[in-house]
This record gives C-alpha cells, sequence and structure tokens, in this order.
C-alpha cells in the first residue's frame, strides 16, 4: 500500500504551473494524481500525436480511422450484412522488463479490451517480440524471453483466442528493455458498432462500471510507462505493474456478447470503452469528453476489493479487466441483471461486479466525490484535451553508398547455409509458438507457423482475413526512415503472400526518451518513413500506439522499432495459399528483384560485416508484383508461395520445404538453379541466396505454367528458378543439402530456450 | 422428437460456440447452458462438455469443475445413460468426476490427464486420432469404421494421461482406450504422441460406453479451411474428417 501510494509522478514543472493557473488554486492530491496520468505521454500522445498526423489513414477500406480504442476495417459483406476487422496494437514493454509474465499477460488483457468494446468479438492475437541475447540462461533476459511467452499463452490460450502471427528478434540491445507488442484482432457487424464516446442525448445517462474490484494495483502504470527503467526503483516499478485475470476476462468477454445482443434487441446506441491508463478517472473522462459532455463520479460506488484505499488509488490505479459503459438509465438493471446474476461476476473475483458510478453531465466538468467531499473538479476539456510538446529535430545522417561489389567470402555454401539457418532471426519460432492456442475457436485457416496468419471469421461465410506483422531492428540500426519502410513493405508482404488483398494498417512505435533529440529525430524520420510507405500501398493506419522512453537508466535506448502489422481481407477464402510445397514437378519463381545490398541482412551478420545499404523499395515494381501474387491466387495458380525476409531466398525455400518432411506426408524438396543463370549475373550468387530485398518464392504446378507465364507478362522481376523434386534434398546448382538435417539445425537453437 | 444436448458452459470454458456450431451442422439440437442454469440441464437428453480452462483449472484441470453443481445433473443422466461427450478440458473434467472411466466410482478418479511430458507446457499441434476399439464399444463410436482415423488439434497443457500400472492394466483390459494418436496414414508409435501419453491415448470410454472423453479437438479440424493437410481442388466449406465424429455421436443420440 505503501510502495503504491509512493507512484512515479512526471508532470514536469512547467505543466505544474499551467494547471495552477489555470484551476486558480493548488490542485487537490486526487487532480495532480489524474493530471499526471492524463498529462503522460501514455494518455495524452503529447510529444507524438502532431507527429502521427502525417500518417494517411483514409481510403475506401476505412470504416473507423485512429480515434477511438481500435480502428475498423471494412472486410466484405455476406448474406446482406457488412462485416468490419476491429483492430488494434499495443505495448506493454516495461511492465515486461520488471515481471515478464504479469507484464506481457496484462498487455494480451489490455488490447483485448480494446477491441471487445468495439462492440466486436475478438477472434486473434499477434505479438510482435524483441528480446535481448539470450545466450546465458542465468540471465536476466533469457528470464524474460521465456516469462514473457509463457504470460502471453497462459493469458490468451485462457480466455479462448488464437494467436495467428508474430515475429520474434534477438539482440543485445533489448537485454536492458524488451519489447512486448501485442495486436488484436476482431469482427463486427458494421451495423452494430459501438463507440468510445457517450453518444448525442447522453445528459444524465448512466456511467456503469464492469469488471475486477479496484485494488491498489497499477497505481501510476501511465506514468510508469512514461519514464525510464531504473533498475534502483525495481519494487515501485512492480507495485506499477497490473495483475492479470485471464479467467475473469474469459467471462466478462462472454457477458459482454450477451449485452450486445440485448443492446441489438433493444435498438440502442451506447457507449462503452476499455479501462487503461489512468483508470476510472481517465476511462470516465475520456468517454464523455469525446461526446461533449462532463461526468459526475461518486468514487465510493466503485467495488474495491481493499477498504480504506485513498481515492486517488481508486480514481487513477489501474486495475485489469475493467471496462466503462454509458448507458440510458431504463438499461442499467438489465445491464447489471446479465453480468452480476446470470454471468455471476461476483462470484468469479473477490467482489468483480458491474455497479453504476456515476451520471453523465452536459456541464463539461469532470467532477470526482469521495465520502461526500469534492475531491476533484476541472474543466473537462482541460484534463482530457490535447497538450502538445514542441521538440527539437535532428536531420539523421544519410547513410554512405559505397560502391556495388559482389561480396566475396571464401566460405562454403553448405556452411553458410546451416549458420543462416540456426541464427536467432531465422532459426525455427515453433518451439515458442507450440505454446500458443492457434485454433481456439475453429476459425482458423492458416495458424502460427506461416508469414501470415488466416482465419474465417464469419462462420458458413467465405470471408476471410490474414494478419502479418514486421518490424525489422537490424535495419534500423542502418537507417530508421528506410527501415520503417521496410516495416510497412514486409506486413504487406506477409500478407500478400497467402493471396490476400491488404487494406490497412497499424502500428506500435517503440522508441527511446524523446526529450533526446536524437532518439526523437529518430521518431520523426520512421513516421516520414511509414507514411510514405502506407501511401504508396495504399494502405493506410487505422489504429497505433507510441511507446516512448525504451531505455535503461544507463540512457542505453533501444534499436528504434516501427512495429507495423497488416490486415488483408479474402472475399473468398478458396484462395488462400500456403506456405508448404505440394508436389514434386512443380516449377519454382522468385517474384522479387534481388538486390546487391545486403545492410542490415543476417548473412552479413554471421560474416561479420556491414554494409550501409538497405535494399530499394521500388513501389511501382513491387506493386506490380502484388497485383501478379493477387491475380494468381484468384486464378488458383499458386500451390504454394512464401514471402522472402530473414534468411533470404533459400531461407523461404526451406521452410516450404520443411512441413512436408512430416510422418505421413509426401516429401517434396527443391532444385534451385545456379543463380548466374537467372539473374544473368545482376547480383552475386550469395546476394541471390541470402539477400533479404523481398519478394515471393511461388510453387506453380506443370500445367499452370503458361497461365501464370501470361498474368506475368508485363511484370518485371519474376524469375524461374528451379523446380520442386521428389527427395528431401536442397539443391543448389550442383550441390545438395539434406533437408532433414538443415530442419534439425534450424529447429534446434529455440529449443532449448523453450523446451 | 427431436434428442436435445446441451454444451455445457463453465465459468472459464472457451470452446463452446465451435462445438455447438458444429453440434448443429451435424444435425443436432444443441443448446448453450451456462453455469448459472444448471438447474435446466435434466431436461436434456445428451451432455457435451466443451474445452477451455473451467475455473481457470485451479488445483488441476477440472477438479474443480468436477464438483460444481452441473455436474450432478451430468453424473445423475450418465447413470440413466443419456450420452455425455467431453472434449479437452471436458474429458478432464469427466475424468474428475469419475465417470470416466469409472472404475473408481463417482469422484473417485482412477486416471487422470495431466501435465504434458517431456516438458510441462501447453502444446498446440495438429495430429491424428485412430479408434482403438470396436466401434460397437460405445454407442458414441458406433457410426465410425472400424480403425477409424480422423484429424484434430490437440491444444492442451494436460493432455497426457498418467494411471498407476495397476490402473492401466484395469484399462487395457477393459478396453476403455478409445482412441489412440496415429499418423496420418494410420499408423501407431510413439512418435505419434505428442505429450507422452500412457498407453498412446487420446480418448477413454466408461464401461458401459455412454461417457466418453476425449483430448484433442476433432470440431478445430471439421473443415477443409480447418484442416493443415488440404488439397488442391478441397472446396475449402466442404468437410475435412473431424465431423465425422460428431456425427457418429448425433447419430447415437438418434437412435437411442
Amino acid at each position: 500500500m505503501r510502495r503504491s501510494n509512493k507512484g512515479h509522478q512526471v508532470l514536469r514543472p512547467d505543466e505544474r504551473e499551467r494547471i495552477r493557473e489555470r484551476l486558480g488554486r493548488e490542485p487537490s492530491t486526487v487532480e495532480t494524481h489524474a493530471f499526471d496520468a492524463q498529462w503522460s505521454e501514455h494518455c495524452s500522445y503529447k510529444s507524438s500525436r502532431h507527429q502521427l498526423k502525417r500518417l494517411p489513414t483514409s481510403g475506401s477500406a476505412v470504416v473507423l480511422g485512429p480515434a477511438e480504442d481500435s480502428g475498423i476495417l471494412h472486410l466484405g459483406e455476406f448474406k446482406g450484412e457488412r462485416y468490419g476487422i476491429v483492430i488494434a496494437h499495443e505495448s506493454h514493454n516495461h511492465p515486461s522488463q520488471v515481471v515478464p509474465f504479469e507484464g506481457a499477460a496484462t498487455g494480451i488483457g489490455g488490447i483485448v479490451r480494446d477491441v471487445l468494446c468495439m462492440g466486436a468479438q475478438v477472434i486473434a492475437v499477434a505479438d510482435p517480440l524483441r528480446f535481448g541475447a539470450i545466450e546465458d540462461p542465468r540471465s536476466h533476459q533469457r528470464y524474460v524471453a521465456q516469462g514473457v511467452v509463457d504470460g502471453i499463452a497462459a493469458y490468451g490460450n485462457a480466455i479462448g483466442v488464437p494467436n495467428i502471427a508474430g515475429d520474434v528478434y534477438f539482440d543485445e540491445r533489448f537485454d536492458e528493455n524488451c519489447l512486448v507488442n501485442v495486436v488484436a484482432m476482431g469482427i463486427v457487424k458494421e451495423a452494430e458498432i459501438i463507440h468510445s464516446y457517450a453518444p448525442e442525448g447522453a445528459d444524465g445517462w448512466d456511467i456503469v462500471l464492469v469488471g475486477k474490484a479496484t485494488d491498489p494495483s497499477g497505481f501510476g502504470g501511465a506514468s510508469f510507462s512514461s519514464l525510464t527503467l531504473d533498475a534502483a526503483d525495481e519494487d515501485a516499478n512492480k507495485g506499477a505493474v497490473q495483475v492479470p485475470d485471464p479467467f475473469l476476462k474469459s467471462v466478462i468477454m462472454r457477458a459482454s456478447y450477451r449485452v450486445f445482443a440485448y443492446l441489438r434487441e433493444q435498438g440502442l446506441t451506447v457507449g462503452f470503452k476499455d479501462l487503461g491508463a489512468g483508470g476510472v478517472m481517465g476511462c470516465s473522462a475520456e468517454i464523455v469528453a469525446a461526446g461533449g459532455y462532463g461526468a459526475r463520479i461518486d468514487l465510493d460506488a466503485v467495488n474495491v476489493a481493499v477498504e480504506g484505499m485513498p481515492p486517488e488509488v481508486i480514481a487513477v490505479g489501474e486495475t485489469q479487466e475493467r471496462l466503462l459503459w454509458v448507458v440510458p438509465p431504463a438499461v442499467t438493471a438489465e445491464l447489471l441483471r446479465i453480468y452480476n446474476e446470470e454471468f455471476t461476476l461476483p462470484q468469479i473475483a473477490y467482489n468483480a461486479r458491474a455497479v453504476k458510478i456515476g451520471t453523465v453531465t452536459a456541464e463539461k466538468r469532470y467532477v470526482l466525490t469521495y465520502r461526500g467531499a469534492t475531491v476533484m473538479d476541472v474543466d473537462v476539456e482541460f484534463l482530457t484535451g490535447s497538450i502538445r510538446d514542441e521538440l527539437p529535430v535532428n536531420e539523421l545522417a544519410t547513410p554512405q553508398t559505397p560502391s556495388e561489389r559482389p561480396l566475396v567470402t571464401g566460405v562454403q555454401l553448405d556452411e553458410l547455409m546451416e549458420r543462416v539457418l540456426a541464427h536467432p532471426d531465422v532459426c525455427s519460432r515453433e518451439p515458442l509458438y507450440r505454446r500458443y492456442d492457434s485454433v481456439v475457436r475453429g476459425c482458423t485457416v492458416i495458424p502460427r507457423g506461416a508469414a501470415a496468419g488466416v482465419l474465417a471469421p464469419v462462420p458458413g461465410s467465405p470471408l476471410g482475413v490474414a494478419l502479418g506483422v514486421a518490424g525489422n531492428p537490424r535495419y534500423s540500426h542502418v537507417d530508421v526512415r528506410a527501415a520503417a519502410e521496410h516495416a510497412v513493405y514486409e506486413a504487406v508482404r506477409k500478407v500478400v503472400a497467402t493471396g490476400a488483398r491488404p487494406i490497412g494498417l497499424t502500428d506500435c512505435l517503440n522508441f527511446g526518451n524523446p526529450r533526446d533529440i536524437d532518439h526523437y529525430s529518430e521518431f520523426v524520420a520512421a513516421i516520414d518513413g511509414l507514411a510514405r510507405a502506407a501511401e504508396r500501398f495504399q494502405t493506410p493506419f487505422v489504429s497505433g500506439n507510441v511507446s516512448l522512453y525504451n531505455e535503461s537508466a544507463g540512457g542505453r535506448a533501444i534499436p528504434a522499432s516501427p512495429i507495423v502489422a497488416c490486415v488483408g481481407a479474402f472475399s473468398d477464402i478458396e484462395t488462400v495459399v500456403t506456405m508448404p510445397f505440394k508436389a514434386a514437378g512443380s516449377m519454382l519463381y522468385l517474384i522479387g528483384n534481388p538486390q546487391s545490398a545486403l545492410g542490415g541482412s543476417v548473412l552479413l551478420e554471421v560474416l561479420g560485416r556491414s554494409d550501409e545499404r538497405l535494399p530499394r523499395i521500388d513501389y511501382e515494381t513491387i506493386l506490380a508484383q502484388h497485383v501478379l501474387m493477387y491475380e494468381a491466387a484468384q486464378a488458383r495458380l499458386l500451390r504454394s508461395a512464401h514471402a522472402v525476409g530473414n534468411g533470404g531466398l533459400l531461407t523461404a525455400i526451406c521452410e516450404m520445404a520443411f512441413p512436408t518432411l512430416r510422418r505421413g506426408h509426401t516429401q517434396v524438396g527443391a532444385q534451385v538453379d545456379d543463380s548466374w543463370q537467372w539473374t544473368h549475373g545482376a547480383v552475386g550468387d550469395l546476394e541471390a541466396c541470402f539477400g533479404e530485398a523481398g519478394g515471393f518464392v511461388v510453387e506453380v504446378a506443370a500445367d499452370d505454367v503458361e497461365a501464370f507465364e501470361g498474368l506475368a507478362d508485363d511484370v518485371a522481376g519474376v524469375y524461374e528458378i528451379g523446380v520442386t523434386i521428389d527427395r528431401p534434398l536442397l539443391a543448389v546448382d550442383d550441390e545438395a543439402f539434406d533437408l532433414h538435417r538443415l530442419r534439425d539445425m534450424w529447429h534446434a537453437p529455440l529449443r532449448e530456450v523453450y523446451p | 422428437m427431436s434428442r436435445r444436448i446441451a454444451v455445457l458452459v463453465f465459468p472459464g470454458t472457451n470452446s463452446e460456440d465451435e462445438t455447438w456450431r458444429l453440434l448443429r451442422d451435424c444435425g443436432g439440437d444443441a443448446h448453450l447452458v451456462h453455469w448459472s442454469r444448471a438447474s435446466t440441464l435434466p431436461l436434456y437428453d445428451a451432455y457435451v462438455l466443451p474445452g477451455g480452462f473451467a475455473y481457470e483449472d485451479r488445483i488441476r484441470a477440472g477438479a474443480i469443475a468436477a464438483h460444481d453443481a452441473m455436474m450432478d445433473h451430468v453424473i445423475a443422466g450418465a447413470e440413466q445413460g443419456k450420452l455425455v461427450l467431453g472434449v479437452c478440458n471436458g474429458a478432464q473434467i469427466l475424468l474428475e468426476a469419475g465417470l470416466v472411466p469409472g472404475t473408481g466410482g463417482i469422484r473417485r478418479p482412477t486416471a487422470a490427464f495431466t501435465r504434458n511430458a517431456p516438458a510441462p507446457h501447453f502444446v498446440c499441434a495438429h495430429v491424428y486420432v485412430k479408434l482403438a476399439v470396436d466401434p460397437v464399444r460405445s454407442a458414441i463410436t458406433a457410426a465410425l469404421p472400424r480403425d477409424a482415423v480422423f484429424p484434430a488439434w490437440c491444444a492442451n497443457a494436460e493432455g497426457r494421461l498418467a494411471a498407476s500400472a495397476e490402473h492401466l492394466q484395469e484399462l487395457r483390459a477393459g478396453d476403455h482406450v478409445a482412441f489412440v494418436y496415429a499418423h496420418r496414414d494410420g499408423s501407431v508409435d510413439d512418435s505419434a504422441t505428442p505429450n507422452q501419453s500412457a498407453l498412446g491415448a487420446a480418448g477413454l470410454v466408461n464401461r458401459e460406453g455412454n461417457v466418453l472423453a476425449i483430448m484433442p479437438h476433432p470440431e478445430r479440424d471439421a473443415w477443409t479451411f480447418n484442416h493443415p493437410d488440404r488439397r488442391r481442388g478441397d472446396a475449402m466449406l466442404a468437410t475435412s474428417g473431424g465431423d465425422v465424429f460428431f456425427r457418429s455421436f448425433i447419430e447415437a443420440l438418434t437412435h437411442s
């Protein structure tokens, strides 16, 4: 309790002065904590909001852009109903570094509520993870890497939401500040979307809090995430981490689905919002302010876990598993009955329940009372309105471009092949994602293990949705702006590899302290890159999250990490293309342009070399290649396909072959021609085999070659590179590798960490 | 009159929707029954306990749920000969309740689905399941062909059958191991079992044959789009194999 009261405060002296001036008096203790949370970077986006405005956010598929808890993209129609995909992206970096299991679990919990509160069924999660170097079994970063995965598994599996996509990178620069990002996706009929604001005519409506009893956990969470991590303050940090309860969440989700059905029957428009940063205060102030109202909240009405908590803890504590409704008084009784009696919340967790805590007011004041006294009374727009920090920016140094010459290594291909496949950023993720339920809900079309996950989210309908994530920290080391562009390109590419049509993006921007000019300049440069790529791919951002202050007490910042998720649509899942090879005797094509630039590649890291050039993104060519992928998938000409990424072309081919080695399956290998033949010497053979310029490997049946080549006729960068064979071999020119052996080398490294 | 199936929802159950949907798609008259409506359970002719984490798997998977008021009705129904099916967490609950294999009596379990091995972690993996008894050993499997093999998804942290040597012998002798893990081609060996389950067991049946517990989820591989080994040209919305198990259940119910 004492520890929690201490909390973390981040208001600056100039901000305090502004509050004092506006109120015309000293703020009360509750008000101080409220502004501390609400004006933190986490809630206010004060140094990032104006930058984020530069991202493209509109387009034909956008149903709801980045304004509420989640964005919504139009998926398609079925039986006269329009369906939307609800998507949100969040980070839980600091909590996961301190208490990995709980930190990662609450990350899932929070993002799931962001999707749920739009009136959606939650259908999937995905998690981009960035861990430190984990070779030492006794290191904290290894403990973090294990605890985070277990936390994600424990929470996601329990609530019954499949984990269908994700990626993981290991880099010592994440040793003291891991990244745990999480994406959640939902499905909603567009006519039944519930918004996170008090609707028109809400004056006098009830404010109903639902969920876990408020306790002292998570006090100061918003401020915590807006500070850098200091190991000496570990105890206070732990107090700022919330305690997850997936069991309660599972019941709240189902009860909320029941409430959605009831509201549909009644034909009512209401407001629904997740409690996150700033707790009861932050959520209730934002939901009423967004509708142009104020609120009166009685803190004594809040269901609490322990008596005697000070009002500021009840008001801004960030206890998990809570949501807030704004509803007409006439339906409050039925709402309470559904949560408290039909779904018995009070019996699920101590004093969990739905309870009326306040009223929406026409007057735009935000008033909190506690034991009969007013403990907060402020202008709600002053509290929640956009405050803005103008921070200085540096022009980042432009990477030098050395002359292009083929890489000469003297290292044999077989040795390189093995070292690339066993590299931490390439090796099999299966030991990790085996712990995630990828198939609960029975809608999974492509589970974890491919470039992107695919679901058939509307039972009985042919509609499909794909989800892929990307963000390469090795790239941002070289050039942040270009790395951000590559993050978009890779996320889009992963979705295109399944045959989907990319329709929109969401991002999580993980950077260092914005008050350090270099870190803030990286953030601004990343926005440039994201905006440019999203415009060119015509994939708007509909939601996102910013996580700044990612660095250790020593001031070591993480690699700038713009992480992007892409949503793809299928009007008919018959056109889904999967990754594993299907049969021998198919033709293999590379759709993509090999380049000599190797900057940020796994190959260079394996060789201990560096190159200041990232692969170029030639948008026009790539867009034509994506159209080809889509048309070929529509025409059912692709037996299998995979995106080329970490580890390059040969890695992609191995990943397509490995699943066929399972017992009871027909083993399919590949013969790849000497790259000199198909690139005509444009790049060296190592660059062709391991370069990470992007593109796709596709398998086309011999009978379909003519049709495929017809479609590919005018598309630049389509190469016939080899054939599939009926032996478990990868043959490259005149060398042949045993695929069983390669698979074992690829599979071993993470098995040790995730037994 | 159609025979009504209750799909039980405990606090923490998470696979009720897809289970309910598939039972309906297979022609069953299935209804979701939440824990607060336990008293309505005697009105149903059969019970299906779906997957999830009932009561958070506290103590052991299924241990608390086995004592839930809903189970009083399921036990009474089973004793009257009603058909009872448990999948994954539902299977764990049936074992904890002592209904399957039933050799020790009610709430006196003689076997458990417990922590996976070699590593005690959640495993999500695609598997094949093979009928290991004469189809008529259980009413629920009677409509399956002999040696039937169907696909399913294994998704649990506690799916390994464990029992004393004496009780394992009892399971063998009484033909209680209804399903074993197999390869796609129907062959059976240790490598087909994802969690070192004793006897390679994926499912158990009680002596009378009316109560069946199966760990992998056939309902998650019911449609071609769910099926990782689908072939090009298979219609995505056609059935993929996991449904045959539920069809056999509905068949048994119709003829009982």
